[in-house]
């Protein structure tokens, strides 16, 4: 090619170069350097779980730079953990993820003499069903899955999960974009437990669900609080500490509640990947965030429910008193924790494909 | 060039691909023979003769042609088809002015700005255009401000929403093989069909069209597969109120955590493709063309 | 027959000039729509993109200092650089060898159909292949798998397109060459690379798009530290996008004009001087 077209294409490249080097300056603070083995920690948690001042002072006191990658479900995060090649040191995953993980031998069984600090945590959410006697993971985060509805659209009580099957606000409603979530709103509807494996059940709740699909708007695990928020829909199924952050910028119009039927419980946990390599990093993180001081401070920067006790004064009153964010214990009572129904996830995925393809 | 000399050139193609494609895919076709375990991930075969010959293997397979499934496929195949026409009609014409109509010091910059809006992240350019769709979005505030509807149009959600943002994602792949092919018509032969008394239609049909269809066929394929396969502007644009055949494989693959089926449906999907370029190419043989592909 | 000042020919135009024009004009009109509303509202003061609520530089401001949304550019940057020089290379060679070789040469079936399996293959199956054949490979996850992986799907979309430039040049230019004494390789680089070239630069276009923007396959293989652009803003959909995506993505807009425009000019001259 001719000599000016050899320095066009040269310099187009100089420029994308220039570009990034750009970017690595902007970047600033810290450095390459950093990456000495030891001090380091790699940490793969839900977007929004872990406020970045705690983080810069987790780095500060200990030392540690932290490396910090999100996921928006489960499925995502055991994906990578099954692959075995994911180089995380921290995980997040939820109840009944962590009941899966466990018998595949994916996370590490944590030694108890190096975790003081789960004296602080709220008794009632140890030693579940999904890790008995906390062996491999501490409780992190939880909340529960609800209505958030407009006060002024919606003029009558909503406390059952029956109004998001009304023709008279068709178009108008949201539902999570989550088989188990979907199913569980029919089946406490018809007075079952989320978990049932009864085929002919599941079959009758399908059809509850297609029937509702005509007055869905959307289904949408990610937006819902700002789709209610901006007023497209007026009712939607939703997690507790997202609609509570909505609720709280306009009190007067939206409401979050936990039907009669009753809900979902879920409880987010910190656990170590087998194939961790920063083990002490690991435990120093674990440590840091089990601190009284340092979990009211994530609980008041993500408004979702913590499960460390001693943190209980130092939490935001307004926090502490939303019953959105931590419910009265009625309210739990009516609540149930999600398993993995084994085999019965083949039929149930049929089902969710049938009411999504009609 | 020589045989030898081409299969020189081809060695690095062959060898990257060969570890880092077939070999996965050689692996993946396995898992779609076996089945999901408990807790997903796969189930273990202890026996592996009385398996092959309990027909187990073939599990996945014989349940992805259950009704349901085939209609997935179909509504999928038919939005595909539709977002592939559409793709060719609109974009002929630009590729067509870009290419022989636009003066000579403009064309760089046209085709670099076909370019340059999918520079811009695909899932923020989605959230435009949920933006520009809504209830209260740009489109409707520009309506009823002027006066043209009194109630606002409700078009996200709808499977209107996801042929506007099925067909925008992929222009670009229409028009710049459209483009490359165009570019090098040769002029003289339509001034000598022209000479031959063929008025404009007529050469466009029985010269353009012939000569450009490398770049038809390119587009087509370009535009017409990964629509089979899509899934995210479904989902966002559509309200996710749609399984097609892409949620479908994603699901298995996402949610489900059911591996060998979602395999078993990701290599009939191929397979489908795959017999349809086939036949295609015997058709161009047959008609003494090049097959390009 | 007539011509227009500047060499655009009018006849075989199946359509009216004011037709054509209008109608490339909507298109890219309709191309840009959405840019524009992205580039407008990063300047709006509000963080719900629904409300216009004042002019604000303030989201550019916070992007300099967001560090997650930095790298996660930088690592696109990386990737999309890479994945365009070595996906262009192979695929050039690729098409070369399709297109000008003997027909039928042993190993020509096979190559096309190699080479059209990558754009078959859906993107979900394509992840879920890879991560499995690295955990099984023990290849850890990082950018390297991800760059391994968008070459890979990348080296088919640049021997198509270079393919259907190569299939309408004129094969007497290099029969041409060849009569006044060139060998192959200056037959090759001052013949046929020349008129490729259009075609190359097509692809590389299209492969560096289909890189900067792919979500599927990069979140399947994406390791520690690895998060692209569109993993970052993914991610970022959970707590509602900020228009501080708006403003990366302004940013990242303006500079490639820049580049095109530059290139354009440079391209220009080149064209003039000889």
């Amino acid at each position: 090619m001719t000599r000016t077209a050899r320095i066009s294409l040269c310099s187009l490249a100089a420029g994308l170069l220039a570009l990034g080097m750009t970017v690595t300056a902007c970047r600033g603070g810290h450095g390459r350097a950093a990456e000495a083995a030891e001090h380091k920690v790699n940490i793969y948690i839900w977007t929004n779980y872990l406020p970045p001042d705690v983080l810069a002072d987790f780095e500060k006191h200990t030392g540690i730079k932290a490396t910090v990658d999100t996921y928006d479900s489960n499925e995502t995060l055991l994906a990578k953990i099954q692959s075995g090649v994911a180089d995380y040191d921290i995980i997040v995953p939820s109840d009944y993820t962590l009941k899966v993980m466990i018998p595949q031998g994916l996370v590490l069984e944590l030694d108890r003499a190096r975790l003081t600090g789960i004296d602080n945590l709220d008794p009632r959410l140890l030693n579940q069903k999904y890790d008995p006697g906390n062996r491999h993971s501490i409780p992190y985060l939880w909340g529960t899955t609800g209505i958030g509805y407009d006060k002024k659209k919606i003029k009558e009580p909503v406390d059952t999960w029956r109004v998001m099957f009304e023709q008279r606000y068709a178009g108008r409603i949201l539902m999570l974009d989550d088989v188990r979530d979907a199913f569980g709103v029919a089946l406490r509807l018809m007075g079952k437990s989320i978990n049932e494996t009864d085929p002919a059940v599941l079959r009758q709740a399908a059809d509850m669900l297609k029937k509702q699909k005509a007055l869905v708007k959307t289904y949408d695990s990610s937006d819902f609080a700002n789709l209610l928020a901006a007023g497209d829909v007026d009712l939607a199924q939703g997690y507790s500490g997202e609609i509570a952050e909505a609720v709280a910028h306009a009190p007067n119009r939206l409401a979050y509640v936990v039907p009669k039927e009753g809900g979902t419980l879920w409880v987010d946990n910190l656990a170590v990947p087998k194939t961790a390599r920063h083990l002490d990093a690991a435990y120093a993180f674990l440590q840091y965030v089990m601190q009284p001081e340092i979990a009211a401070r994530i609980v008041n920067g993500v408004h979702y429910a913590g499960a460390n006790k001693a943190a209980w004064d130092r939490i935001d009153p307004k926090i502490r008193s939303n019953p959105s964010i931590y419910p009265p214990p009625d309210v739990l009572a009516r609540c149930e924790l999600i398993e993995d129904l084994g085999e019965t996830t083949q039929l149930l995925d049929q089902l969710w494909t049938e009411v999504k393809a009609q | 060039m020589k045989a030898r000399g081409a299969r020189a050139l081809l060695l690095p193609t062959w060898a990257v691909l060969g570890v880092f494609f077939l070999a996965p895919l050689a692996l993946m076709l396995a898992v779609s023979f076996r089945q999901r375990g408990v807790y997903g991930g796969l189930r273990a075969v202890t026996d592996l003769a009385a398996y092959l010959r309990s027909g187990a293997w073939l599990a996945n397979y014989i349940r992805s042609v259950s009704p349901i499934y085939l209609s997935i496929g179909w509504r999928s195949l038919w939005m595909a088809v539709l977002t592939t026409v559409l793709c060719l009609l609109i974009s002929y014409p630009v590729a067509w002015w870009i290419a022989v109509r636009a003066p000579r010091r403009w064309k760089n910059l046209l085709l670099g700005l076909v370019v340059v809006p999918f520079w811009t992240s695909f899932l923020i350019r989605t959230y435009a255009w949920m933006f520009i769709l809504r209830g209260q979005g740009l489109l409707n505030a520009v309506l009823l401000g002027s006066g043209v509807i009194h109630r606002p149009l409700e078009l996200l959600y709808t499977p209107f929403a996801v042929m506007i943002g099925l067909v925008y994602g992929e222009l670009p792949f229409m028009i710049l093989p459209l483009y490359a092919s165009l570019e090098k018509l040769d002029r003289t032969l339509l001034e000598a069909a022209a000479d031959l008394g063929a008025g404009r239609a007529a050469v466009f049909r029985r010269v353009t069209v012939p000569l450009t269809m490398p770049g038809i066929v390119a587009g087509v394929v370009l535009v017409f597969i990964p629509s089979l396969g899509q899934f995210v502007v479904s989902d966002l644009l559509g309200g996710a109120k749609s399984m097609l055949l892409g949620n479908l494989i994603q699901n298995q693959f996402a949610v489900a955590r059911n591996q060998p089926f979602g395999a078993a449906l990701a290599f009939e999907l191929t397979a489908a493709v795959l017999l349809l370029l086939l036949a295609y190419a015997l058709y161009m043989k047959r008609k003494g063309e090049e097959v390009l592909l | 027959m007539t011509r227009d000042p500047d060499g655009g020919l009018r006849i075989g135009s199946p359509w009216p000039r004011r037709l054509l024009v209008s109608h490339g004009v909507l298109v890219y009109l309709f191309l840009y729509l959405p840019v524009a509303v992205l580039v407008v509202f990063s300047f709006n003061a509000a963080r719900q993109t629904a409300v216009w609520s004042g002019f604000t530089l303030d989201w550019y401001r916070r992007l300099l200092r967001d560090d997650g949304l930095l790298d996660a550019v930088r690592n696109s940057l990386e990737v999309a650089a890479v994945t365009t020089g070595v996906a262009t290379v192979l695929g050039t060679l690729a098409a070369l060898a399709l297109g000008r070789s003997p027909a039928g040469f042993r190993g020509q079936r096979a190559t096309q159909a190699l080479l059209m399996l990558p754009v078959v293959i859906p993107e979900i199956v394509l992840g879920a292949a890879l991560v499995t054949f690295f955990g099984v490979s023990r290849l850890r996850l990082s950018l390297a798998t991800v760059i391994i992986a968008h070459v890979v799907f990348s080296i088919s979309y640049v021997a198509i397109v270079v393919r259907a430039r190569l299939a309408g040049l004129d094969p007497a230019l290099e029969e041409a060459a060849r009569d006044l004494g060139a060998g192959p390789f200056d037959t090759f680089r001052r013949v046929t690379l020349p008129l490729l070239l259009p075609g190359v630069v097509a692809s590389a276009l299209l492969v560096f798009t289909l890189s900067i923007d792919d979500y599927v396959i990069t979140s399947f293989v994406a390791g520690v530290g690895a998060t692209t652009l569109p993993l970052h803003i993914y991610s970022m959909l959970k707590v509602g996008v900020t228009p501080e995506v708006n403003a990366v993505s302004t940013l990242l807009l303006a500079v490639t004009i820049v580049l095109i425009v530059v290139a354009q000019r440079l391209l220009q001259e080149d064209r003039r001087t000889t």
